[in-house]
């Protein structure tokens, strides 16, 4: 079911679905190993995982909009995002269409 | 016979630990949020409750889709701190209370909730990052968790989460011992974490809730959550868990403490109430 609010895709079991090979991926950086394997071979390390070559593609890219839209939990979004060094701020504005710098000067006075 | 002798309700963020842990508490962007737990954490030290039951959610890090519990209830000795992908953070596990986690799961299935019972329950920042904020970290008062599934939809509704808080009391008050027990609830306030809308924070929203939380929460039952994630935010549909704390309290309450503070992309508050 692909249910909306502004704008903004709600987690719903469909969406869990679809994005079920990338979220177990993004699981198991909770496993400091599996970190370490995952930055040392990235596309070798989510090729054993099971993900597709379109799947692959878009954590090469940093695509976090695009993962997001594949039915990647936020929460499970950003363990991948972590394990390659990138935090929340950037993931979020990435998925709003602008970049960090854009995102912090909306925040000037907060 | 225990007793519910008190009620937090507290947002959770992993930002929280980062600036506890880096000392940055004090720094204005910070301070008018940590100094509001203050008072909340001198009143819990002078009530010295025997147990906290702490209603929050897991953020995929002891549970994950491939079986989602609707509700999961913690059954163990200690708790564990989950890694949630960058480390685990320098603070002692918690310890747990599995005699009262037992008579919680009867009374409750007897009042026709059915949770899920976890004899390992790793804990993440849902837990974690406030209760330094509440607590000696050599935790003097043991957790039983309730871990409630508000991040993947279908969620249990706002009306159901009220009665889990009256389930809740009438599990501490037909304990054989005298329990002292303070409820948690946790999450929110309003935050979206993706999306057109990500740091859209809704200050009227986040104090219009913490307002009819403490005089008149049933309403708050008929909302549903597009209501709330219209109002808070797909991600601030955890304010839910509220909810219990409140309505385990009974009708009335004194307000103890209240704190709201939004420096960034989250709406964050503390509410302490006693039952009146």
């Amino acid at each position: 079911m692909d249910q909306q609010v502004a704008g903004t895709p709600v987690f719903t079991g469909e969406r869990a679905h679809a994005g079920y090979r990338l979220n177990r991926f993004a699981m198991s950086m909770t496993d400091a190993a599996n970190r370490a394997r995952f930055v040392a071979d990235e596309a070798g390390y989510m090729r054993e995982r099971g993900l597709n070559e379109a799947e692959i593609d878009l954590v090469r890219r940093r695509d976090w909009k695009a993962i997001g839209e594949a039915g990647c939990s936020i929460y499970l979004l950003i363990k991948i995002a972590g394990a390659v060094g990138q935090n929340l701020l950037q993931v979020g504005a990435h998925t709003k269409g602008i970049t960090l710098e854009q995102f912090m000067a909306t925040r000037k006075g907060h | 016979m225990g007793r519910i002798i008190g009620g937090v309700g507290s947002s959770h963020a992993p930002t929280f630990g980062t600036v506890w842990d880096k000392g940055q508490q004090h720094e204005p962007m910070w301070a008018p949020l940590f100094d509001g737990y203050v008072p909340v954490r001198h009143w819990l030290e002078a009530l010295r409750p025997d147990l906290f039951i702490i209603v929050y959610n897991d953020h995929m890090n002891r549970f994950f889709l491939d079986a989602y519990p609707t509700f999961a209830i913690g059954a163990a000795e200690m708790y564990q701190q989950a890694d949630e992908g960058w480390g685990k953070r320098n603070l002692p596990d918690m310890k747990g209370d599995v005699h009262f986690s037992w008579h919680l799961a009867r009374s409750l299935v007897e009042d026709e909730f059915d949770p899920t019972m976890c004899q390992e329950m790793s804990i993440d920042h849902g837990v974690m990052s406030f209760m330094p904020m509440l607590s000696d970290t050599r935790w003097p008062v043991p957790i039983v968790p309730i871990a409630v599934n508000v991040i993947q939809h279908p969620l249990p509704t706002a009306r159901r989460l009220f009665k889990l808080g009256h389930a809740l009391r009438r599990a501490v008050e037909t304990y054989p011992k005298d329990v002292r027990v303070v409820v948690m609830g946790t999450g929110g306030l309003s935050h979206q974490l993706h999306g057109p809308n990500f740091g859209v924070v809704n200050q009227d929203w986040d104090n219009e809730f913490l307002d009819r939380l403490e005089s008149d929460p049933e309403p708050l039952t008929a909302l549903s959550h597009s209501d709330y994630m219209e109002r808070g935010g797909t991600e601030g549909i955890e304010v839910i868990n509220w909810l219990p704390m409140r309505s385990s309290l009974g009708k009335t309450v004194k307000r103890v403490a209240r704190t709201y503070h939004a420096p960034l992309i989250t709406g964050y508050g503390v509410l302490a109430l006693e039952p009146a």
